[in-house]
């Protein structure tokens, strides 16, 4: 993993909170940690609805700066973490409604289109394609805190669910997802 | 639960590609900056019309209501009478200057 930061080392000791103020003061210098901060939660929050890259980055943007044009309206600033991905959340959906009235064959010829010819065979396209088999709440969790690194308690308090229920969705993703990516390597070698 | 169990989800990491990421990350700051601009920009616009134009008809109604009674202090312009003596060199009498400037001090 390249560049992974955790959300208390971008933000240079974890005040989100005064972060979100500063922003909502308009003071410009603030953007850019809050978007390093929460960009990449974002697009995991994202990808767990849409199931592609591409799109998750898009929509990730998109509800970003939606997010920052009505950030006056995020009323409780130690709670961004929630605030912002709902909107991502909604974005997300409403994308997949969209591609989902667009597109005629969506998923297959969807993965094969965002993989890098240079990766790995089947690492992209596995992880997606194993994704898909977990229910939204287990893609949340596992992403934000296998490829985030989001401790339960910020996991819990950003998807509004118990410290308990966000272990058992790990748990259970992780299960099913070493399933899946058993299966695909054993099909590979064949 | 153990770090050992984590999923390797680098193949979907966003940031691999770390110039690419800074892009993404400066589009969105810069998209930010430009809407709350424009919201910024709107709302004095939205607000600067009608409060400019309150304020024109609060001051026609205090200057109606002035010419109306008859006080001489609403049917002049203070700065014009005082640019017109500084103008002219002329020393107003104390009476005068109360009126102009002072209001009901004067009466």
């Amino acid at each position: 993993m390249l560049h992974r930061p955790k959300v208390q080392a971008v933000t240079d000791g974890g005040d989100i909170a005064g972060l979100v103020r500063r922003v909502q003061r308009g003071e410009t210098a603030a953007y850019g940690p809050l978007v390093r901060a929460f960009l990449r939660p974002a697009y995991a929050v994202a990808l767990a609805v849409l199931g592609r890259r591409a799109d998750a980055e898009d929509v990730a943007q998109d509800a970003f700066i939606v997010a920052l044009e009505k950030i006056e309206s995020c009323r409780h600033p130690e709670r961004f973490a929630g605030w912002l991905l709902q909107i991502v959340r909604n974005r997300a959906k409403n994308r997949r409604e969209e591609r989902r009235l667009r597109d005629v064959a969506p998923a297959a010829d969807a993965v094969d289109a965002v993989v890098a010819p240079a990766m790995v065979a089947g690492s992209e396209r596995g992880l997606l394609a194993a994704l898909e088999q977990l229910s939204a709440a287990q893609r949340e969790v596992v992403l934000l805190h296998d490829l985030e690194e989001w401790t339960h308690a910020e996991i819990a308090a950003a998807l509004e669910i118990s410290e308990v229920m966000s272990r058992q969705h790990l748990f259970q993703a992780r299960r099913l997802l070493r399933g899946q990516l058993a299966g695909e390597v054993e099909d590979e070698h064949e | 639960m153990s770090e050992e169990g984590r999923i390797d989800f680098g193949p979907l990491d966003p940031s691999r590609d770390r110039e690419r990421w800074e892009v993404m990350v400066g589009a969105v700051v810069a998209g930010g900056l430009a809407r709350r601009r424009l919201t910024v920009g709107a709302q004095l616009r939205a607000w600067g019309v009608p409060s400019l134009a309150m304020a024109a008809a609060l001051a026609l109604v205090v200057w109606l209501a002035g010419w109306w009674r008859g006080d001489p202090v609403a049917t002049v312009e203070p700065t014009r009478v005082v640019t017109e003596w500084a103008m002219q060199d002329e020393i107003p009498a104390t009476e005068r200057i109360l009126e102009v400037l002072g209001g009901d001090h004067a009466r």
